[in-house]
């Protein structure tokens, strides 16, 4: 029945890759062939996407995009003083640092212990989207706030937490702020980073009961001297390395490449 | 830990459910100890995983239980629900689409226990879908035009206010004069080589495809023409098929776009050779798709598209090119209504404020459709202007209200608000004389009369403009 309900095309399982050994002819880039089509009632097109995920107990790639609150989730940052700091009104926490480096997981974080905090993006070359008032205002790319939208955030005398790429500390301090300033990501540990990798799998484990492929401290190492502190561009790395690999039988190996 | 533990198991769990149908199965809990249920929901959802931003849509929830569970006790609960038709289930590099029955147990002052299970969905909706979409595109043709137009009107405008600011500072500065030659040269120069110096050795050319929506197993056809003007050398005429997952993952200057070709083919309409001058030329455009293929899918950050790009490469020259997008929707064998969300939420503008349209049923629409971005604005264009009697929970106040938000009053402000039931997001233009009544219904319920101004896509937000405490309740 399952067969039949399939005739007419439906679902199907795109192929990842060229490295895929096991792809059909479909990826004949710069050629005249004629593509040949799998029958449309095999049973590997239909069972092929759970069995892959399911045969490395994983639910879907760890290293895919996730929700805004599966990232709060899965944060592994301590912010606790920051927290403590940004407990009374005038007081403003800023994170600096280079992309991709956690600022904006901290900032999430953040909500975790303060339901109530609001969270602003500035994004480049738009306007000023709003910015709304709660117990705490935490504004990302805060170096792109226009000095008029500025005087009137710190005007609020509400607390702040920004991530920002340029110190803001001056004009805080004129607001009459006390500024704490925190860089980020000059220092990132091989077993931090483990950490936070494996709370990703862990996040994406099909049956708790069972186990899932880890990445080990060595693989950490790799990663760090390939990428440096660029948590973002190692996950990226990562999401390409398990498409490839889930259709493989044998064990994830996730620096198998890595130069 | 969890008090009790929950799991799924679906009547036929290795079948392939058709969109639009029913699911079945039974919820198994086994209570750890005695516990107070607030809620069993189950419910059947949709949801993206992979590269791109993660998008999301819930059929249909339901209570199945509500009560106490002692100890040891085991019990199992049966459920039905609807799937949704639409998007089907799929696989791929960058994008997948998954189909869950998901239940949670709602326990005060403990962890809530879930459980999930996915299931294959085929749709089984003919091309109706695609035709609801053409039609929202057709409601929204006119507000598009008129949009163009003004575009249109605002760019020629600038182009005389550019030409006579240039003249007037040419005049005083003639070397301005070479530096917009310059850069108007390297202009005309580009659009020159890519679109008239192959006509120059090709003559017009005409291609064009009969459909550009087929199913899969079916042929895209169509037609090239030409009649080169001299002896055309050229390295061949090809047509290229084109499947790609399109997602998009961030957003701002973090917005990263993913693109991933799963499916390519390219036919040869002619081999390398020469075009004689003055015979005209004709290639029949077929390419057969293979029945397996996915369907175009549109789902904010995550696309499935296809394309067909026809080809006529010329050596030393500029290629003449022409790329077509083609929508691949299912082959409408088991033909069936198209996606509830869709024939639900139609709503026919209302011509005045004595419609007797409540907010109620307005916000229930909207709320409704809230997944479907162009659903969503075309409501909410249909009651625009309208003025509604509100309820609404007020969140919290806007420090900033948007440097493009043009609604706001003067020394007024926003916040942000929710309806009571259903609890759609709202932003609320409140004016200066309301300000004090705001302040003092802090979160708690407000009640008064505003207009529909218009829908906050990035928040995903119904904007009201407030009536003023004097124009509230004229009489």
């Amino acid at each position: 029945m399952a067969c039949e309900a399939m005739r007419g095309g439906g679902i199907i399982y795109a192929h990842p890759s060229h490295h895929d050994s096991d792809s059909t002819t479909h990826m004949t880039r710069g050629t005249s062939t004629t593509i040949e089509s799998p029958p449309l009632t095999s049973n590997r097109w239909i069972g092929a996407p759970a069995q892959r995920w399911a045969s490395h107990n994983l639910s879907r790639n760890p290293f895919g995009e996730l929700t805004r609150q599966e990232r709060i989730e899965l944060a592994v940052v301590d912010v606790q003083a920051v927290a403590q700091f940004i407990s009374q009104p005038r007081r403003a926490y800023q994170f600096i640092g280079e992309c991709g480096r956690g600022k904006t997981t901290r900032m999430l974080a953040i909500t975790r212990h303060i339901p109530d905090a609001t969270y602003a993006y500035l994004p480049e070359d738009e306007p000023c989207p709003p910015i709304a008032a709660g117990s705490v205002v935490m504004i990302d790319e805060a170096q792109r706030m226009p000095r008029r939208i500025r005087q009137a955030v710190f005007a609020s005398g509400l607390p702040l937490v920004l991530a920002t790429h340029r110190n803001l500390s001056g004009p805080l301090r004129r607001a009459g702020y006390t500024v704490q300033t925190e860089r980020i990501g000059l220092q990132l540990s091989d077993s931090l980073l483990q950490q936070i990798l494996n709370q990703r799998i862990h996040a994406s484990r099909r049956d708790t009961e069972a186990s899932v492929p880890e990445i080990s401290l060595a693989d950490c190492r790799a990663l760090i001297r390939r990428f440096g502190t660029d948590v973002r561009a190692m996950e990226s790395y990562l999401y390409d390395i398990v498409q490839q690999q889930v259709n493989s039988h044998g064990k994830m190996r996730f620096i198998d490449h890595l130069g | 830990m969890a008090k009790c533990d929950l799991s799924i198991t679906l009547d036929e769990p290795s079948g392939v459910y058709p969109g639009g149908g029913k699911i079945t199965g039974t919820v198994k809990v086994h209570a750890d100890a005695d516990v107070k249920c607030k809620g069993l929901d189950v419910q059947s959802v949709w949801k993206t995983h992979g590269r791109g931003n993660v998008a999301s849509g819930t059929v249909e929830t339901v209570t199945l239980f509500t009560g106490q569970w002692t100890a040891g006790q085991s019990e199992e609960y049966r459920f039905e629900l609807p799937i949704a038709e639409w998007p089907p289930s799929y696989h791929g590099n960058y994008l997948n689409i998954d189909h869950y029955i998901e239940a949670r147990a709602k326990i005060p002052w403990a962890f809530d226990p879930k459980a999930s299970v996915e299931f294959l969905m085929q749709p089984t909706c003919g091309p109706e879908i695609a035709d609801a979409q053409a039609s929202v595109s057709a409601k929204m043709g006119m507000i598009g035009w008129i949009f163009t137009s003004m575009i249109v009107f605002m760019v020629f405008g600038a182009i005389l206010a550019g030409c006579a600011g240039f003249f007037v500072a040419g005049a005083q500065n003639p070397f301005i004069f070479f530096i917009v030659g310059g850069i108007v040269t390297f202009i005309g120069g580009f659009i020159a080589m890519k679109y008239y110096l192959p006509k120059f050795l090709l003559g017009e050319v005409h291609c064009e495809l009969k459909s550009i929506r087929v199913s899969p197993g079916e042929q895209v056809n169509g037609e090239l023409k030409l009649q080169p003007r001299k002896n055309v050398p050229i390295n061949g005429v090809t047509m290229k098929f084109v499947g790609k997952e399109v997602c998009i993952s961030g957003s701002g200057s973090n917005r990263t776009t993913h693109s991933n070709t799963f499916y390519e083919t390219e036919t040869v309409l002619e081999p390398a050779g020469v075009l004689k001058p003055g015979v005209a030329k004709h290639f029949p455009l077929s390419v057969p798709l293979p029945g397996d293929v996915p369907y175009s899918i549109d789902l904010n950050d995550n696309d499935i598209k296809w394309s067909v790009e026809v080809r006529v490469d010329i050596p030393r020259w500029p290629d003449w090119s022409k790329s077509f997008d083609i929508t691949v929707v299912p082959s409408g064998k088991q033909a069936v209504a198209t996606t509830p969300t869709r024939t639900e939420t139609t709503v026919s503008p209302p011509a005045d404020d004595e419609s007797g349209l409540t907010f109620a049923e307005t916000a229930s629409h909207i709320w409704s459709s809230k997944d479907d971005k162009e659903q969503v604005e075309m409501l909410v264009d249909a009651v625009n202007g309208l003025n509604f009697d509100i309820e609404a929970f007020v969140e919290r106040r806007l420090l900033y209200s948007g440097e493009d938000d043009p609604h706001v009053y003067k020394d007024g402000y926003a916040v942000w608000a929710r309806y009571t039931d259903p609890p759609l997001p709202m932003v609320l233009y409140v004016p200066h004389d309301l300000a004090d009544e705001f302040e003092q219904a802090g979160r708690d319920v407000w009640s008064g009369r505003g207009t529909v101004v218009g829908w906050d896509s990035r928040h995903r937000r119904l904007q009201v403009k407030l009536l003023s405490s004097t124009s509230a309740f004229p009489g």
